[in-house]
């Protein structure tokens, strides 16, 4: 060691062990599909190109930092009763230059091939389409551009409500939004990112893709899936990886590849058809409207609902069979029926109280003005949480028909009619009110009296 | 080699007294290195007890994928938080201030440190600061991670969070007035005979880190006065909505948190040096390139700080972050392959100080590799926060500074205290230490790249058998720090008395009694020339003069006698 002039054997020796450490290193990289995801994007292949090369160095590096240790300590260790010294050496410049130089190579080397990889991943691509993505303590919603070119009956568009003729009208596409991202194999896609309130950073492992939402700038991300999924494997995952508060653990979501455009489209439609055809009956808007979690109930109340955010509240009284005891012990202790009750309880909360519950709860959470149809078409699914999943109460269903129906079943639908299906039609398309309401309500939990006005939830209504 | 081998020119054979240690003068005010160091080191370690509870409580916590033993995301994220601000803040740093203190006038052989009353200031800022930071998790818990992003730190966290921030100013006010100290101490009382490349490698290290302190530590007291204000004063420093920048903070606290990896790195450093020479008994490989290494590692860590970014900047501002967290590696990668060569060919004494030494290098050695693997920007979006760099840094905090301070206890405790620590019980500290850490923070690395973010108490199910794996382990590693704690009892009442220099070794530390007296030294010694020279007659010759001055060790070294485990394998405790 503290001699240049290498012999032969010494050459030797060190050749043998640079091929068994970068053996090694190969071995090392083999564990990839182990301890990787799927490999589902274009950017996937190459991080884990990049990486297997990072293993396999990486990995010889360890093998000949922990080999010379474990071969220093065995063959150096003084024996019980050796006082001795050990060699005297102080140095050798050659072998300095050496472990600087070797090093230096190869960081300048992976610091050119991960520069190549990530200009790659970042640069645009051809046919590349874009997806909104907007997150908010704490759920993530997926904002999607529909041609309705692809809707397969003919529309006339002048019997659509307002809102979604605004919305078509500068590039022929309606906007839709889920909770949930979907894409289709081959397509390279844009995401464009804001969050409502603070950092969130949208990850997706099998994509090996991940940025940052911050608030005040928009940011974006790119990949193309190249795996479909499957039955065994039906959604990747996707996940916040950046801090944002108390449900950072469960602010999750999915993606799910679908295996060609027409499988994509068979997904979209039927979103489609929701804002074309908005449902009439109020049991299906209210509990849209729940799940949608546009209202803050969650946060205090339980309900088995399939909900963006689960519904697992303890502050307020569980609301599953709630209609059953609505029909029962609150009508006969108030005095209304239980559809009234219920109805009651949501507008003046405080005008009867559960037993062992305190006036917790804000009044006026669900805006009854212009019209009370959001409140209504609550009423309406509550009466049916019971133990045997019959109603056991009914809304006026005339009354809601008359002031909520949506105006492209009546084709001579009111003005007034039109702007409560507004409301009907933003809450229909799946969680796209989540985004706005939720952000304010729950981001603000001292103000959780500062109500979801219709104002506020009409700006969320597609294209407005 | 040397003309001069009598450490004591020639102040012949002293009768001096062994002070007496007594636990009433570490709790009042002194103005002595040596109680000021033990106080740091005593302190420190109480916060390293609390901080790992925390991280037990979290590892409980962890053995399912469901909320157990906390009720809300809140309490945990509490917990993270304060295990980050308590380990980083109240252990490692005032760990090794505790150490700088003590070791470097005694190294320079000079009798205090430049500013004694300082000193002691910068160490009873401490105490308050700490009870406030734990007083933070009363009122409104802290929950935006030692990291303290805003928005979420400023318009979402409860009021502990100011009181955190206030804490940390504290604390950073300490760390500058400990700062300036080693510097003016290290640049001005440096004795006759040692030139700069004299110096030891611990003061070397001292003083690189001190450097990082006074340049870096501002920028985390501007960016807590900015958090502060934001909180209390309705300004708007990092709020969108109103004209400010989250990245802002960002940018800044990087800027000083970066550079703080090394401050709490680069210490450990030079305690690996002086433990590796002394217990391997040869001299240090390739002095200059550590110490220049050193020096190297403070400056180019000013310009790394990004990395930290990788998925919050803009994409083209990530490069140059890229290429200076690379360059960074080579340094590093010096200071490995130095040490390898500083063991290779001596006489290893395999006691816990070297045991510690080697498992340093052993386990830090994966959080370079890891670090060079989140330099390049492609790989580190996928795993960027997520339990790959909980495992990474773990890997250099853990794996690298703490075991160093684990190292430098077992090296210098028999010169504080004078006594020697068990040998066995040593053995088994390092043991259980070394698999618990290992098996506890290398799967951390799986459980990343398969998909496990950072900060959760919440995963999928399909992580749960890892993270059993990963807190049964760090069960061990907690259970393994009371091995030390019981070894340090014993031996403070009943251990071998130590003797001035039971390793042998050549620095000036060893050239006065354990403990040292009140003034350090009788006399003014006079250093080695070569402080790692070991092997040459003239440090044999200079050896046995410390030997002859101050007696030589009661009983030989390398047959220690133990009076709690009786029958220590022979080694050189």
């Amino acid at each position: 060691m503290n001699s240049m002039n290498l012999s032969s054997r010494t050459i030797v020796i060190i050749a043998v062990i640079g091929v068994l450490l970068i053996a090694g290193g190969f071995i090392f990289a083999q564990a990839i599909p182990l301890i990787f995801p799927p490999e589902a994007s274009a950017e996937a292949k190459q991080v884990d190109d990049l990486f297997r090369i990072l293993l396999i160095i990486g990995g010889a590096i360890f093998l000949l930092v922990q080999g010379l240790l474990a071969f220093s300590v065995w063959r150096f260790r003084a024996k019980p009763g050796d006082t001795s010294e050990g060699m005297v050496l102080h140095g050798n410049t050659t072998l300095e230059i050496v472990w600087t130089a070797i090093p230096a190579v190869i960081v300048f080397v992976l610091t050119i091939l991960s520069y190549q990889v990530f200009v790659s991943i970042e640069s645009p691509k051809e046919g590349e389409v874009q997806i909104q993505a907007t997150a908010a303590r704490f759920n993530w919603a997926f904002t999607y551009a529909a041609p309705i070119s692809i809707y397969p009956e003919t529309v006339d568009v002048n019997t659509l409500p307002p809102s979604v003729q605004e919305d078509l009208k500068d590039d022929g596409s309606l906007t839709i939004i889920s909770p949930e991202l979907h894409t289709f194999v081959g397509q390279p896609v844009e995401m464009v990112m804001q969050p409502r309130d603070v950092i969130h950073a949208l990850w997706i492992p099998a994509f090996r893709i991940k940025q940052d939402l911050i608030p005040g700038r928009v940011t974006t991300v790119r990949f193309t899936p190249t795996l479909a999924n499957t039955p065994e494997q039906p959604t990747y995952p996707i996940r916040c990886a950046e801090l944002c508060g108390a449900g950072h653990g469960i602010m999750t979501s999915v993606v799910v590849v679908h295996p060609d455009e027409a499988a994509f489209n068979a997904w979209i439609i039927p979103l489609m058809d929701a804002v074309i055809h908005p449902p009439t009956d109020p049991v299906i808007v209210g509990h849209n409207l729940l799940a949608s979690n546009i209202y803050p109930c969650f946060t205090c109340h339980t309900l088995n609902i399939d909900a963006v955010q689960p519904w697992v509240g303890n502050i307020g009284p569980a609301l599953n069979g709630v209609a059953d005891r609505a029909a029962g012990p609150r009508s006969t202790a108030t005095g209304l029926s239980a559809a009234d009750y219920l109805y009651q309880s949501i507008h003046e909360p405080t005008s009867y109280l559960v037993p062992g519950y305190g006036p917790l709860m804000p009044p006026n959470l669900v805006q009854t003005t212009p019209n009370d149809c959001n409140l209504q078409a609550i009423v309406a699914y509550l009466c049916t949480q019971s133990e045997t999943g019959q109603p056991q109460c009914t809304i006026d269903l005339d009354k809601y028909a008359q002031q909520c129906g949506a105006p492209a079943a009546a084709a001579e639908s009111t003005a007034e009619a039109t702007l409560s299906a507004e409301s009907t039609v933003e809450a229909t398309v799946a969680a796209e009110s989540t985004v706005e309401a939720t952000s304010e309500a729950t981001s603000v939990p001292a103000e959780a009296t500062v109500a979801p006005t219709d104002e506020a939830t009409a700006e969320a209504t597609p294209g407005s | 080699m040397a003309s001069i081998s009598v450490p004591l020119g020639g102040t012949g054979t002293a009768e001096v007294p062994r002070p007496k240690l007594r636990v009433s003068d570490f709790l009042r005010w002194s103005v002595d290195h040596k109680v000021i160091g033990v106080q740091y080191m005593v302190t420190a370690f109480f916060f390293f007890i609390v901080g790992g509870t925390l991280a037990m409580v979290m590892r409980t916590e962890l053995l399912t994928p469901n909320l157990d033993i906390v009720t809300t995301g809140s309490q945990y994220n509490t917990l993270f938080s304060m295990h980050g601000l308590i380990m980083i803040f109240l252990w490692i740093i005032p760990m090794f201030a505790g150490f700088g203190n003590y070791l470097v006038p005694l190294q320079l052989g000079a009798k205090d440190m430049a500013f004694p009353w300082l000193n002691a200031l910068a160490f009873w800022l401490i105490p308050p600061a700490g009870l406030l930071l734990l007083a933070s998790m009363l009122v409104g818990a802290p929950e935006a991670g030692w990291t303290m992003y805003p928005p979420l730190s400023t318009l979402y966290s409860g009021d502990g969070q100011t009181l955190a921030a206030l804490a940390l100013h504290i604390l950073g006010i300490s760390s500058i007035l400990g700062g300036i100290n080693f510097i003016v101490t290290i640049k001005n009382m440096r004795p006759e005979g040692m030139g700069w490349w004299q110096m030891p490698l611990f003061c070397w290290a001292i003083l690189a880190t001190s450097i990082i302190v006074v340049m870096a530590t501002p920028f985390l007291a501007g960016a807590l006065t900015l958090l502060i204000l934001d909180r209390v004063a309705g300004t708007a420093f990092f709020n969108p909505t109103a004209g400010g920048d989250p990245l802002l903070w960002q940018n800044v606290f990087w800027f000083y948190s970066h550079p703080a990896v090394y401050i709490m790195v680069l210490p450990g450093m030079g305690i690996l040096s002086e433990v590796l020479s002394i217990h391997s008994r040869k001299s240090v490989f390739g002095y200059k390139m550590i110490a220049m290494s050193s020096m190297a590692i403070a400056l180019i860590g000013f310009t790394v700080w990004a990395h930290h970014m990788f998925t919050s900047i803009q994409p083209q501002l990530r490069i140059p972050f890229m290429v200076t967290s690379m360059i960074i590696a080579v340094p590093t990668g010096i200071k490995i392959f130095s040490w390898l060569g500083t063991l290779w060919g001596g006489k290893l004494r395999l006691n816990g100080a070297l045991l510690f030494g080697i498992g340093f290098l052993s386990m830090f050695v994966i959080g370079g590799i890891t670090g060079v693997m989140l330099a390049a920007i492609p790989f580190d979006i996928h795993v960027h926060d997520t339990y790959f760099v909980v495992s990474h840094f773990h890997f250099v905090l853990f794996g690298g500074s703490v075991f160093a301070i684990y190292a430098g206890i077992y090296h210098w405790f028999p010169k504080i205290t004078g006594r020697m620590l068990n040998l066995r019980l040593s053995r088994i500290h390092f043991v259980l230490t070394y698999l618990g850490f290992f098996f506890t923070f290398f799967p951390m690395h799986i459980a990343g790249m398969l998909g496990m973010p950072r900060r959760v108490a919440v995963y999928a199910p399909e992580f749960q058998s890892i993270n059993r794996l990963i807190s049964l382990s760090a069960f061990v590693l907690g259970i393994s720090t009371f091995v030390l704690v019981y070894n340090v009892i014993i031996s403070l009442r009943s251990g071998t008395v130590a003797g001035a220099n039971p390793w042998r070794a050549l620095t000036l530390e060893w050239a006065t009694t354990s403990p040292p007296p009140a003034t350090n030294f009788i006399g003014d010694p006079v250093p080695f020339p070569d402080p790692y020279g070991y092997g040459t007659p003239e440090a044999a010759a200079y050896l046995d003069a410390i030997d002859k001055e101050f007696g030589a060790p009661e009983v030989p070294v390398d047959k220690p006698a133990a009076p709690i485990v009786s029958e220590a394998p022979a080694g050189t405790d």
